[in-house]
């Protein structure tokens, strides 16, 4: 399986730089996967999740306010507002998914996108 | 012994100087070290916002050769108004940090008219807003409050207004100065062309060479959008930087201060020392000549 390279910048640092096997951005003009040799391409993202399926196969998400994103063969960047990663140990796991829902709550755009957004991440939080 | 107390006072003042700099020097690092943390955290992100795009604007001038249609990315050849935004700080005894910023305002203010172009100056910080006054040059814009204390929502609010000016064409090209953090004893000048994005200077360095897919697909969306928060970023970064800036450059005017006021306090013990022995020399010679009379 190839692997690409994925980073998120938020204004508050880097919040994850790793190899990846994909990822599913919630892009402006709806939802689409990332693989390995994507063709070039620069996106907004909307309000919603960034799900990474990682190299040992284990899923990661994201929860983002917006931002954009570039994609290139070898390697992707997204560049978000704000974020809250939505993983790791049982005991921040609650936290982390009430900071991000109070993080898609604050981008007030359109209610449709974070309902979607809000649902999913809920989701997400009963499957770990 | 008018002398004595005189040179006692002296020492007095110069060892509450000395305290005063050296309580400032460890507000200063204090300050510094929360700064550069926050300047840290962001750098990451104003860069890969930069290199973004930096990629689009190069990307457009190799596509298109005759000329770029958005008005963020076009090229103004010769520029006949400019917008200068300078960051000083609101406070001074912070060594050169503000006078080599004004400099370079100087500089371009003179290599501008020399071009006959004409700039408008925009101030953020009082030390900037200070002498320009008192020189009589014209500001159009001054923010006080801003350099000390960087908030994201009002640098954002700020730059709006200016990058509005340049869409309007009231303007043809905004160039953003402020004096940067380089590590906690260097201090550099940094000069940005905010607007129009500068793609010429570049080197051509991309690794992928297909073709650049953009969506939404209508150009205008995502570069309006992209170029609104490159501009707000660059803008906020520039103000932490410029902070974290001085309060390294006012950690190392106090050190120098704190390090004078030391020597001259040696200096004046001695001299103290002397004067004091003078005198009781004197004395002796005094008492002792008078019982030699007494005889």
């Amino acid at each position: 399986m190839e692997l690409m390279k994925l980073e998120i910048v938020t204004p508050n640092g880097m919040i994850f730089d790793g190899e990846v096997k994909q990822v599913t951005l919630p892009g402006a003009e709806g939802e689409f996967g990332v693989l390995p040799k994507h063709a070039t391409l620069v996106s907004l993202l909307d309000t919603g999740v960034i799900v990474i399926e990682k190299a040992d196969g284990s899923e990661v998400a994201v929860a983002i306010n917006s931002g954009y994103v570039k994609v290139e063969e070898e390697k992707t960047t997204c560049i978000v507002d704000g974020a809250v990663a939505i993983s790791g140990e049982e005991s921040d796991l609650a936290k982390a998914l009430e900071d991000a829902k109070a993080l898609l709550k604050s981008a007030e755009t359109s209610n449709t996108a974070i309902a979607s957004a809000v649902s999913k991440v809920e989701q997400i939080g009963k499957s770990f | 012994m008018a002398n004595l107390k005189e040179i006692k006072r002296k020492i007095g003042s110069v060892k509450n100087t000395q305290k005063t700099t050296n309580a400032m020097k460890l507000v200063s690092s204090a300050k510094l070290k929360r700064t550069e943390e926050l300047a840290k955290r962001s750098r990451v992100y104003a860069a890969k916002l930069t290199e973004l795009i930096e990629e689009i604007a190069q990307k457009m001038q190799h596509s298109n050769a005759e000329g770029i249609d958005n008005v963020y990315f076009k090229d103004i050849p010769n520029p006949k108004k400019v917008d200068i935004v300078f960051i000083t700080a609101d406070k001074g005894l912070c060594g050169g940090f503000n006078s080599q910023t004004i400099k370079r305002v100087n500089q371009l203010l003179s290599d501008y008219k020399a071009k006959d172009v004409k700039v408008r100056l925009r101030a953020i910080g009082r030390k900037g807003i200070d002498y320009f006054k008192f020189n009589n040059i014209e500001l159009s814009d001054e923010i006080i409050g801003l350099s000390a204390a960087p908030d994201f929502k009002q640098a954002a609010e700020f730059i709006t207004e200016v990058a509005e000016s340049y869409v309007n064409g009231e303007t043809d090209k905004i160039v953003l100065v402020h004096n940067g953090y380089v590590n906690m004893i260097t201090q550099e000048i940094k000069e940005d062309h905010l607007l129009p994005v500068d793609a010429s200077e570049l080197e051509l360095n991309t690794v992928s060479t297909s073709e650049l897919e953009v969506e939404p697909d209508d150009d205008d969306t995502l570069l309006d959008a992209l170029v609104k928060r490159y501009i707000e970023y660059t803008m906020y970064y520039s103000l932490i930087d410029s902070l974290a800036a001085e309060h390294s450059a006012r950690m190392q005017a106090m050190d120098a201060a704190t390090k004078n006021a030391k020597e001259m306090v040696k200096d004046l013990n001695v001299k103290y020392n002397k004067a004091r022995q003078e005198a009781i020399t004197t004395e002796l010679i005094e008492i002792i000549s008078g019982m030699e009379s007494m005889k």
